[in-house]
């Protein structure tokens, strides 16, 4: 007869390995906290070391917690659960000739929950925060008779690779609806894609994506210098609306690309961020910066426009050879590295030439 | 007498909800945020100062992001701070170099030239020349003369002297609308008497006394007197960063037009026990301490605590909640003062359970602990102040856990403040 100290559920156990049953099945968050707990790292008093998972990540679990309270939410991905006592693994009724496939596990929770959360304790404690809900969530878990044997599989089932950063941002454009964190980069990514693959940009096959490795300029310097116009710049006037970023923004930003192109063609054409600053991290965030002042003092949109701002700095920058004047410091063209201290020097070296020459100069025109 | 505010991107989310504890839904940080002149009804000040070290540039990382450093020069601060002189007529927009940020360089990193750049972009309508700290201050009657001092202080002495005669010549190029400020640094009375006379004798209208931040108030006294005896009536004098405000007699008397602070603001989460307040009947500003409960998962002294598996973070979780529900239920009338306490308590002891106390001292520190929550939770000080801090948020503005909860105290401490000093005006006049 069953107690209500012993829990039992159906489940589904592929076969693996003999010596460790592995099952998995859909629970309840209420559920789950019944039969699991999580375990951190710890030393004891005697100075041992004990348990394994490391602490709470506020951040994560709020994001986890605002998808999931909307209503199409799903969470594919298990939690893993390990039991080295007090459940057990019954093969079931054998069905269409395939021996124990299906199973009944029972878990003995009469001193409390014997299993460990190995993997997913964000996700669990997420799904906690959402009272009452009867949302279901899969659980893998496994019986192995050590806890040797289970700190080894929390490392290998931990020990994964995460995306790298460059396709993730190449992935967010085709997904709507993310964590405010990556939206804002979602938007630079959407850009970026456009800039480079649009029939007309001044940027056109010259960005280094995942997909584009021979490009020059990296995405990611693409990507900072639209986040940097979004907040703080011409572009936060389209920031609500992807489709005004995607049209008019990208147009303005290829305009001023193609003005740059034209008045520094030395420094652009055939050149790397190896020989020319100006396609290098550095001079590219700067250059956002110069474009947002030159539309200021102007009014600047189209690439004429821009180029007449942008002559007022011709003979007064060292791309690619000879050296720049800050102040009294004096640094050699390739002296710029992509660091927040340089990128700053030299966008607010460049913004002051151009507001001592065009107030002067547009006088005179 | 003017009150400047000195603003290091003082904002809250005017939509951040306190239950769920986050902003406001699409929130965009500064855009969607409102700077304390703009959440209260009306401003709490006369002006705001914008140091160069809290902007930041190549030099100095201030406070500010890069796109919003650049953001800066480009717009003004008038435009950044979306302080306008339309909005508030006769207010100051005062600039300075945030000496205190460069103190331990030999020199200051900023000129003359460049610093009037900087209030040029910043289309300030008042700048202080470029000063450099000087930390010594002697006792009365055992001044050093300029022989006696250390090599280092003299140099200190004379950048600042040096610097403000470049920068007033510099600052002509900003014209008629702007007022430079000449900075005087001292290591006494006397110094300081001569290095304002020094000012006077440039050209200087209106003085700023720097350096005064570690000073008593009985040697802020000294150094005004001193300098007000030498100065010509109509010069005008600033006192930059003055943090005791409980005395402003001793400014009234010396003739200082316009002083600024932070206190108001910062004392709301940086000081142990005088975090909100309020002003008795008679006008005198009196203090409560804000109830400490900081985010279980997100607070450092209970990461480490959990890194080293000596905290339980689901139990902690479940306290912090318990604590909260105690502080909201309270103020709803639902329980009484003992229970609250019990709730914040237990919360509060996990927080700071010290592994090396006695037990006695654990009691005793839990009791001196409780009695400061009890005063705060008796005399329910939020029900009795109609700025929109209070008014919205209620006993949230009590509980000192996130910038959203302890900038918001801040602000109702700034309306309060303001008051005060208005009051303290009209009495003067
Ligand atoms: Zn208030």
């Amino acid at each position: 007869m069953s107690s209500p100290h012993i829990l039992h559920f159906d489940v589904v156990a592929p076969r693996q390995s003999e010596s460790l049953p592995v099952f998995t099945f859909a629970a309840r968050a209420r559920d789950v906290e019944r039969f699991a707990r999580i375990e951190r790292a710890g030393r004891d008093d005697s100075g041992t070391l004990r348990g394994f998972q490391r602490p709470q990540i506020a951040g994560h679990i709020r994001e986890i917690r605002d998808y999931l309270e909307k209503p199409g939410a799903i969470l594919p991905n298990p939690i893993i659960v390990a039991f080295t006592h007090s459940a057990s693994l019954e093969s079931g009724p054998s069905h269409d000739g395939v021996e124990g496939r299906f199973g009944r596990l029972a878990i003995d929770v009469s001193n409390g929950a014997p299993g460990w959360i190995v993997d997913g304790q964000q996700r669990f404690t997420a799904l906690r925060d959402l009272h009452g809900s009867d949302f279901e969530v899969l659980v893998s878990g496994f019986i192995c008779d050590c806890l040797e044997e289970l700190q080894k599989q929390f490392i290998l089932i931990n020990n994964t690779r995460p995306l790298p950063k460059a396709l993730v941002y190449e992935l967010l454009p085709q997904v709507s609806d993310l964590p405010p964190r990556m939206s804002n980069r979602s938007q630079a990514a959407l850009m970026t894609e456009a800039l480079n693959y649009r029939e007309g940009s001044a940027l056109r096959g010259m960005i280094k994506q995942q997909t584009n490795p021979k490009g020059i300029i990296r995405d990611t310097v693409i990507q900072r210098l639209l986040m940097n116009s979004i907040s703080d710049g011409v572009l936060r006037l389209y920031a609500d609306d992807d489709r005004l970023l995607l049209d008019r923004g990208v147009n303005f930003v290829s305009e001023f690309f193609h003005a740059v192109r034209h008045v520094f063609s030395e420094d652009w054409e055939d050149k790397t961020p190896k020989t020319s600053r100006l396609v290098h991290g550095a001079g590219i965030i700067a250059m956002g910066y110069v474009m947002e002042t030159v539309h200021v003092l102007t009014g600047a949109e189209d690439r004429d426009a821009f180029a007449r701002g942008l002559r007022h700095l011709k003979g007064r920058t060292a791309w690619s050879s000879g050296e720049w004047a800050f102040g009294d410091e004096r640094r050699r063209w390739n002296g710029l590295q992509n660091v927040p201290a340089d990128i700053r020097q030299l966008s607010l070296h460049l913004v002051q030439e151009l507001r001592r020459a065009i107030p002067r100069n547009e006088e005179v025109s | 007498m003017k009150f400047v505010f000195a603003d290091s991107l003082d904002f809250v989310d005017p939509a951040y909800d306190f239950i769920a504890d986050r902003n406001g839904a699409g929130r965009t940080i500064h855009r969607d945020d409102q700077f304390p002149h703009e959440f209260l009804d009306t401003s709490p000040y006369d002006g705001i100062l914008v140091s160069r070290g809290i902007v930041g540039d190549a030099l100095i990382p201030g406070k500010y992001t890069e796109a919003q450093l650049m953001r800066f020069r480009r717009e003004g601060a008038r435009r950044f701070l979306r302080y306008s002189r339309e909005q508030f007529p006769d207010s100051m927009m005062m600039g300075d170099c945030g000496a205190f940020t460069y103190r331990n360089m030999p020199e200051p990193p900023y000129r003359a030239q460049d610093t009037v750049e900087f209030y040029g972009d910043g289309d300030f309508s008042h700048g202080c020349s470029p000063d450099h700290l000087i930390f010594d201050f002697d006792d009365q009657d055992a001044e050093r003369s300029e022989k006696e001092i250390p090599e280092d202080i003299r140099i200190r002495f004379e950048i600042t002297q040096q610097n403000a005669a470049e920068f007033l010549r510099e600052a002509k190029s900003l014209g008629r609308r702007f007022v430079p400020m000449g900075v005087i640094q001292g290591w006494s009375a006397p110094s300081m008497a001569q290095a304002a006379l020094n000012l006077a004798k440039m050209g200087y209208v209106y003085l700023a006394i720097g350096g005064t931040v570690p000073l008593r108030i009985e040697q802020i006294r000294r150094a005004l007197a001193a300098i007000r005896e030498v100065l010509p009536k109509q010069v005008r004098l600033h006192l930059l960063g003055f943090g005791k405000i409980e005395h402003l007699a001793d400014l009234e008397r010396y003739g200082v037009t316009s002083f600024d602070t932070t206190s108001p603001l910062v004392r709301a989460f940086k000081d142990s026990r005088k975090n909100y307040w309020a002003r008795s009947k008679a006008g005198e500003l009196s203090y409560y301490t804000a109830i400490r409960i900081p985010q279980a998962t997100e607070n450092n002294r209970l990461k480490v605590k959990a890194l080293q598996g000596r905290l339980d973070q689901e139990e902690a979780r479940q306290l912090e909640a318990t604590a909260l529900n105690g502080v909201r239920r309270l103020a709803c009338r639902e329980i009484d003062v003992e229970d609250a306490l019990d709730a914040v308590m237990a919360y509060w002891e996990k927080l700071n359970w010290n592994d090396e106390a006695s037990p006695s001292k654990r009691v005793q520190a839990l009791d001196r602990q409780r009695r400061i929550y009890a005063q705060t939770l008796q005399d329910r000080p939020w029900e009795g102040c109609d700025c929109r801090v209070c008014r919205e948020g209620g006993v949230e503005a009590l509980i000192f856990r996130n910038s959203n909860r302890n900038k918001r105290r801040g602000m109702h401490n700034l309306h309060v403040f303001y008051k005060h000093l208005q009051d303290f005006r009209a009495d003067a006049v």
